[in-house]
């Protein structure tokens, strides 16, 4: 058998990947590029769709943004959810996952399977039924707690109600990551601890937490980017009320392009987050390739 | 001693979490038999005291959901198909040819997964109008048919599958075509399993984009069926409980049965990345 000096490309290699490439430059042009370069454009426009308008503007929206109140609003609101969620998130995936992979734990996959079922469920429809738990009338929260208080309606407590159904419904996301990152740890290191004598806690603060760092600042960084990119929960459940005491970010934008049709303003708004985000992003890959 | 209160303890919190993850599925379905009397009524049980299936009915003549369900599932397995070919051949293309500027392309693929839904949904929009694709079921399916998350799982998976096994089969005259249809795919098949699941509830949960490009009732999806169905009644809890539970549950039972591939899934891709 004689062996070919160059990997000889056959010719339906040829045609196989000319239209394979093809086809993924002609579909993320005209379905991502394009449309980057239109919102782009049109982030210096008066842009609305109902009334036909299309007028240059400059950097009109983007001062409008950095000045309305409503923007910062919904910076903070979106700062304090993901704070809060995040934290929350990380804090119940760690210590569940630490739980179950303890050797006295038996049914692990079990356990992971039930964490994991909020995370695949519709946001839509889950969003409902917390709705529904916290009506004042019909809910379950308030027969269980024995309490009196309209959840959604009351700005004091509207958004830690959706920080509360949406920890609910991610923090199982984060039991699968680090149960992932504890199977993968190097053994050698735990034994050596056991060897020296150290105790559970020393174990797990100096040896498993340290290890587990790049596994954190991935689940922290997809956090981020995709609470920033949050609405449906707010859509559903509060609107951004009571006031404004529920906007995200995110859901200025649905607002402001599918309510109101600002489309200029909206995606001058869009623009901001997606720099937002990019720094984000770029972080997570500074602070995770500089470990490498 | 100590060993087994800790396990006591262990176990206690685990099932006590368990609890409070379930809970809000059974609260729902277990509504969902009641009366709206019961709904409504001062003291409250979670099991129905008299088990009814009505509201199932009512929510299905008022709102014909059976109707949104079939719809959602011809769009979202539809995506899924094609989400699943499309990742298939392109990570194989990436992954095991060699070519100018594979790098690049690859590095682009990786690039659309950072970029928000918020910043092309409007163009895409007026580009559907234009297009003259509103309304219907073109106006989902196409611009979905390539993704991102998919293209890049899947080169990573295909990497890991060994060179010779193609090449034996080059040198038996085999083309590129029935080596990626007849070797690859198959062979692909956890890789493929866990795109088509996250595919599939991706495209299943999916409320702005239908509810943009969908104006006849008739053809809408379930995510927006319900929001309409909730906005329509919004006091009949009975047949909204209903209709939350038949866009919940399918999932859930899919998930139980994949759950496996779910899990392995999502972890190895990051594990990996």
């Amino acid at each position: 058998m004689f062996k070919k000096s160059h990997p000889l490309q056959s010719k339906s290699e040829i045609i196989l990947r000319n239209i394979v490439v093809t086809a993924m430059v002609v579909f993320f042009t005209v379905f991502l590029i394009i449309p980057i370069g239109i919102a782009f454009a049109g982030s210096f426009h008066e842009w609305n769709p109902l009334s036909g308008t299309y007028k240059f503007l400059g950097l009109k929206n983007y001062i409008d943004v950095f000045t309305s109140e409503l923007f910062w609003t919904s910076m903070l609101n979106t700062l304090i959810f993901s704070v809060v969620v995040i934290i929350f998130r990380v804090g119940l995936g760690l210590g569940i996952a630490y739980a179950i992979y303890s050797p006295l734990v038996k049914h692990k996959s079990f356990f992971r399977a039930v964490y994991y079922m909020p995370v695949v469920t519709p946001m839509v429809a889950v969003a409902f039924v917390w709705k529904f738990m916290y009506n004042p009338q019909i809910g379950t929260i308030n027969q269980i707690f024995g309490l009196d208080i309209n959840w959604l309606m009351n700005p004091k407590t509207a958004l830690l109600a959706v920080m509360i159904m949406t920890i609910w419904k991610d923090f199982g996301y984060a039991v699968v990551m680090y149960m992932a990152g504890l199977y993968s740890l190097p053994t050698e290191a735990l034994e050596a601890a056991k060897v020296d004598g150290a105790t559970a806690w020393q174990t797990f603060r100096y040896i498993t937490l340290p290890l587990l760092k790049p596994m954190t600042l991935f689940v922290v960084i997809t956090s981020i980017i995709s609470y920033i990119q949050a609405y449906v929960q707010i859509l559903i459940m509060t609107e951004g009320g009571p006031g404004t005491t529920t906007y995200l970010a995110s859901y200025i934008i649905y607002d402001e392009a599918f309510v109101k049709y600002n489309f200029g303003y909206a995606s001058a708004l869009s623009f901001v987050l997606f720099v937002i985000t990019a720094i984000f992003t770029g972080l997570s890959f500074r602070v995770s390739g500089s470990k490498e | 001693m100590k060993r087994k209160i800790s396990k006591v303890a262990l176990y206690a919190i685990l099932i006590l979490l368990g609890i409070v993850t379930v809970y809000p599925f059974v609260w729902m379905v277990f509504s969902s038999f009641k009366q709206n009397r019961e709904i409504m009524a001062l003291e409250q049980h979670l099991l129905p005291q008299s088990f009814i299936v009505d509201n199932y009915i009512n929510m299905n003549n008022r709102f014909n959901f059976l109707r949104f369900f079939g719809n959602s599932l011809v769009v979202t397995l539809t995506i899924t198909v094609l989400v699943v070919y499309t990742s298939t051949i392109c990570g194989f293309v990436l992954s095991k040819y060699k070519f100018k500027g594979r790098n690049l392309l690859f590095g682009f693929v990786l690039a659309t997964m950072m970029i928000p839904w918020c910043v092309t949904i409007i163009p895409k929009y007026t580009m559907i109008q234009e297009f003259g694709w509103m309304d219907s079921y073109k106006a989902l399916i196409i611009p979905a048919m390539f993704s991102g998350f998919g293209i890049f799982n899947m080169k990573q998976h295909i990497s890991t599958l060994p060179d010779e096994i193609l090449e034996a089969a080059r040198i038996d005259g085999a083309n590129e075509f029935y080596i990626f249809h007849r070797i690859v795919f198959p062979m692909a098949k956890n890789g493929i399993s866990s795109i088509a699941i996250f595919q599939f509830l991706w495209a299943w949960e999916d409320y702005l984009w239908p509810y943009l490009v969908i104006n006849t009732k008739e053809k809408q999806l379930l995510a927006v069926g319900l929001k309409m169905f909730n906005g329509q009644y919004s006091t009949d809890y009975g047949a909204l409980f209903a209709a939350t539970a038949i866009s919940i549950i399918p999932v859930l039972i899919i998930y139980l049965i994949f759950q496996k591939q779910f899990i392995a899934g999502i972890a190895s891709s990051a594990v990996k990345g």
